[in-house]
């Protein structure tokens, strides 16, 4: 035993005399020195860091065959086998540089991101729900983001010259067909689903990724949020309408059901409307989310939204007297979905889901009973390998199923189209290092309808700049079917087609966003016809048209004490050859220019938010049979100027009140002509104008919980 | 022999597993006195990195990885650089964090650590993030306290919250100030039952005093 405490005295006394020194200088790829680096013998408890200089020195009495690692935020480890002799060692070691998804370069071409979790992005999804000119819908407020055009008779999302039907929606990536609400022609729409539901969105204005098909102008994809924080119910209350939403979470789950009813008969009672209301628009929805994590990383949505709207109103014709035609409209609609995410092993992750959309408008005109349907399924499974942190290849199928159908109910006629289509994308991202990264990608698609098989090439690229603004530019082409409601007289209709080419300038540093972006993008195989819906006649595909131009966004949060605002300038020279035209015309949905501005101050004291936004252009093109040509005539600017305060007297209680166009201007959209000339040769034509001079709304919301700092404002 | 060479091994193993966690103990209490004499950012990050190496060599233990964050999101915390360097930080302190959660689930000193990482992420743009930040700091200090109401940092730390949403809606400071006289006083507990040797948190007695200085 003695023997053996001295030969272990000796041993340690050897070590203590074999002492090495291990000294350098870490530097990286371009040169800099990096401060701060862990190094440290594997398996011992022996290590230093290196100082500001780079410069490092590791004292060690450690023998033999050693691991040396170098570990340091923002660059790839690196580990070198040393052998300790109790000699001096100098190790100047170079780190490569890792791909941080925080600080990397991204790709902004076309791209409007917002979300909290990313920092590249230009809008907070809070941010979203307060523009004063939005009314709560998320579409008003994209319509104060550059590449999108005002239309205020119409309400939906119309992009850079493109018809409303060019922007495809997505809730968790899977496409949500008839998102808007049915309605009247030149009554305004809104979507039918609740800005609370998202936690972010990714709004695209062109050269989008080959993941979204079937659009020519503009992807927006939505995000719900995950498992909401605390259980919680909250109370609306509105000059519209109210509701009520219950949430239960948990650790790994989460479910919320909420109710929703609406109806504009006492407002417009009190409220002058210009419109010849017979019923004013009133209906009811009803919808559950669920949330469910799946292992460590996984997680699995399901969401399920039914509702149901009707209307009445009377539409002066113009070569009439009196009331003119009633028309009454009824609305049933369902949404469902699921979807998932999942990471596997080897660096590779999956997602995908599906969704159903059943739309069925119901419509009595005149002596008429007409009932279209439209039903889509979409499903989607995709898989994403990291081949490294600078390489990776996203790749998935998808398909869709669409049944729409039109219905003579008074004649007991019907006529119906079904199409199958199948898509296979593949995309990949390549990272020269943080500053520059290209992407390419593949999409390909059949129709079983058209009998059509098409491949669509997208690419873009991004670089960073020292200062932190970064370039991009992305090109591709892009496929889209006509509306349901032309392909059911000519079912062999093929693609319309768009080409996009996107140069993109972006930066986002110390509060303040500038971002610039130009276009160019042109359409070819679009429709032509003749005659009116249910009837069109002589429909080709003979039409084209482009679209370029240039938009600026500019947002300051720091340049004025709490408050927030940006500005949008648009500018878009558009023509085309579509719908009854037979030449290129500037269409009525694609003013040249569009520009808004949106201010948000916050009032400590008053513990308001106060909020006006401002919107203008140059006016709508119309075609006026008086005159000669086409689309040869101009309405005057559209303005809207409309303001906001939300009031948080208690945590959990928010007072809103907006009103649009508080300075009343009175808005044309267009003219409407009579279809003969009248005696003196001349056709009569009537505005198109507003609804109501102005709407307001009053909205309470009240959250119920045992956290009494919870409020509505919390999901988002 | 045979007999005696086993309980020679036993006792050699037992002597080197006792050897290795007095090591541990040691390399804790040493780093611990070391960051808390830390100065500026970069000490607080060679702290981290030193407690990282401990984390390496003890993989079974949660404190390791606990004070790397710890130090981590008081290096954002001190830092005189920008926004996305400070991120870098705390990204770096939530893996931390993360693992340390893996080893010790529901453990209130990690939640806790958790939540005050998400406080140094707000500091840094309080106006942009503070609508989404406050709110989930706020939870993970709740989950905190639940699960251990006598740990005086999660009260503290919600306590500040309180205040700061108090200030705002000009509710008064009553509920946020007896939050931090409560953890006060489990301050005191702690340290009069603490062990010099002991590698546990115990830290945040000065920051409560530094608040409480606003309740008076």
């Amino acid at each position: 035993m003695k023997i053996l405490a001295i030969f272990f005295l000796f041993i340690q006394s050897q070590l203590l005399l074999a002492q090495t020194n291990i000294q350098g200088v870490v530097k990286g790829q371009s040169g800099e020195t990096i401060p701060g680096v862990n190094i440290f013998l594997k398996g011992t408890y022996e290590g230093v860091s290196s100082e500001i200089d780079g410069s490092y020195k590791l004292e060690t009495t450690l023998t033999g065959e050693y691991i040396l690692v170098f570990q340091a935020m923002g660059y790839n480890s690196l580990e070198k086998e040393i052998s300790l002799q109790g000699e001096s060692l100098v190790l100047e070691v170079t780190l490569r540089e890792a791909i941080n998804e925080m600080t990397a370069v991204t790709i902004s071409a076309g791209a409007m991101e917002a979300s909290d979790e990313k920092k590249a992005v230009v809008l907070k999804p809070i941010d979203i729900v307060t523009v004063p000119s939005a009314m709560g819908d998320i579409i008003g407020a994209f319509q104060t983001l550059p590449g999108t055009a005002n239309v205020g008779n119409d309400g939906r999302l119309f992009v850079r010259g493109g018809d409303a039907s060019e922007t495809a929606i997505f809730i968790d990536g899977m496409k949500v067909a008839n998102a808007f609400g049915t309605t009247a022609s030149n009554v305004p729409t809104r979507t039918r689903f609740n800005p609370n539901l998202f936690k972010g969105s990714f709004f695209s204005t062109g050269g989008y990724s080959a993941e979204y098909g079937q659009t020519l102008s503009s992807a927006l994809a939505l995000n719900t949020v995950d498992i909401p924080l605390r259980n919680q119910g909250d109370l609306s209350i509105m000059s519209v309408g109210g509701g009520f939403a219950q949430t239960l979470t948990s650790e790994k789950n989460s479910i919320t059901a909420s109710a929703n009813y609406f109806d504009l008969s006492p407002y417009q009672g009190l409220i002058r409307q210009n419109f010849d209301w017979e019923r004013a628009p009133f209906g009811w929805d009803a919808e559950i989310a669920a949330k469910q994590k799946w292992g460590k990383s996984g997680m699995i949505k399901a969401y399920v939204h039914t509702e149901s709207s009707g209307m009445k109103i009377w539409t002066k014709q113009p070569d009439s007297e009196g009331r003119g035609q009633l028309v009454d409209i009824n609305n049933k609609y369902t949404f469902a979905q699921s979807s998932f995410k999942q990471i596997g092993k080897n660096d590779w992750s999956y997602y995908g889901g599906f969704s159903y959309s059943n739309n069925i408008d119901d419509f009595k005109i005149a002596a008429d009973e007409i009932r279209n349907q439209n039903k889509l399924f979409h499903g989607k499974m995709a898989a994403v390998k990291s081949f490294s942190d600078k390489f990776s290849i996203k790749t998935g199928l998808e398909s869709y199923f669409i049944r729409y159908s039109e219905q003579l109910i008074s004649q007991d006629l019907k006529r119906e189209i079904v199409d199958n289509q199948y898509n296979l994308f593949t995309e990949a991202d390549y990272y020269l290092s943080n500053k520059l990264v290209f992407r390419g990608g593949l999409r390909s698609g059949h129709s079983s309808l058209a009998n059509q098989t098409w491949l669509d090439p997208r690419f873009s690229l991004a670089y960073k700049f020292e200062n932190e603004g970064q370039v991009s530019l992305a090109a591709g082409t892009f496929n889209q079917m006509p509306l349901e409601e032309l392909r059911i007289i000519n079912p062999t209709l093929q693609n319309t087609k768009a080409e996009h080419l996107i140069l993109n300038y972006f930066i986002n540093k110390n509060g303040r966003t500038i971002r610039a972006e130009a276009f160019y993008k042109g359409y070819n195989n679009l429709i032509t016809f003749e005659g009116q819906r249910f009837n069109y006649q002589k429909i080709e595909q003979t039409g084209e048209g482009f679209a370029q131009g240039f938009d600026i966004f500019y947002r300051d949060q720091k340049s004025i004490k709490n408050t927030d605002f940006w500005i949008t300038y648009s500018f878009v020279d558009s023509k085309r050859q579509f719908a009854r035209f037979t030449e290129m015309v500037q269409p009525s949905f694609a003013p040249r220019q569009n520009a808004s501005v949106v201010v948000k101050h916050f009032v400590g004291k008053l513990k308001s938010q106060f909020g006006t936004s401002f919107s203008i252009n140059d006016g709508y093109t119309y075609h006026n049979p008086n005159l000669p040509g086409q689309m040869n005539s101009k309405t005057r600017s559209f303005q809207d100027m409309s303001v906001s305060w939300s009031y948080l007297p208690k945590p959990n209680l928010i007072i809103h009140l907006a009103c649009s166009n508080i300075l009343g201007r009175e808005n044309v959209f267009g003219y409407q002509f009579s279809e003969q000339a009248n005696d003196n040769g001349i056709y009569e034509g009537r505005p198109i104008g507003m609804q109501a001079p102005r709407f307001l709304f009053l909205g309470i919301f009240i959250t119920l919980s045992k956290d009494k700092t919870a409020n509505q404002l919390n999901n988002l | 022999m045979k007999k005696i060479n086993s309980i020679i091994a036993i006792l050699f193993l037992s002597i080197s597993i006792s050897f290795a966690n007095e090591e541990y103990q040691a390399a804790m209490l040493k780093e611990i006195q070391v960051m808390n004499q830390a100065g500026p950012a970069s000490d607080l990050q060679k702290s981290a990195n030193s407690f990282a190496r401990i984390a390496q060599m003890n993989p079974e233990e949660w404190l390791p990885h606990y004070y790397a964050g710890l130090a981590l999101a008081n290096a954002s915390f001190r830092s005189q650089e920008g926004a996305a360097e400070k991120d870098v930080l705390l990204e770096e302190a939530k893996k931390h964090v993360a693992k340390a959660a893996a080893i010790s689930s529901n453990n209130s000193e990690i939640v806790a650590l958790d939540g005050y990482i998400t406080m140094a992420e707000l500091a840094i743009d309080p106006a942009s993030r503070g609508q989404y930040l406050s709110p989930l700091a706020m939870q993970k200090f709740g989950k905190a306290v639940d699960l251990n109401r006598k740990n005086p940092r999660a009260i503290m730390m919600l306590g500040q919250m309180e205040l700061g949403m108090a200030e705002f809606f000009g509710t008064g400071p009553a509920k946020g100030c007896g939050l931090i006289t409560a953890s006060l006083e489990l301050f005191e507990k702690e340290a009069e039952s603490k062990n010099p040797n002991e590698i546990l948190p115990s830290w945040g007695k000065e920051m409560a005093e530094q608040i409480k200085t606003n309740c008076n």
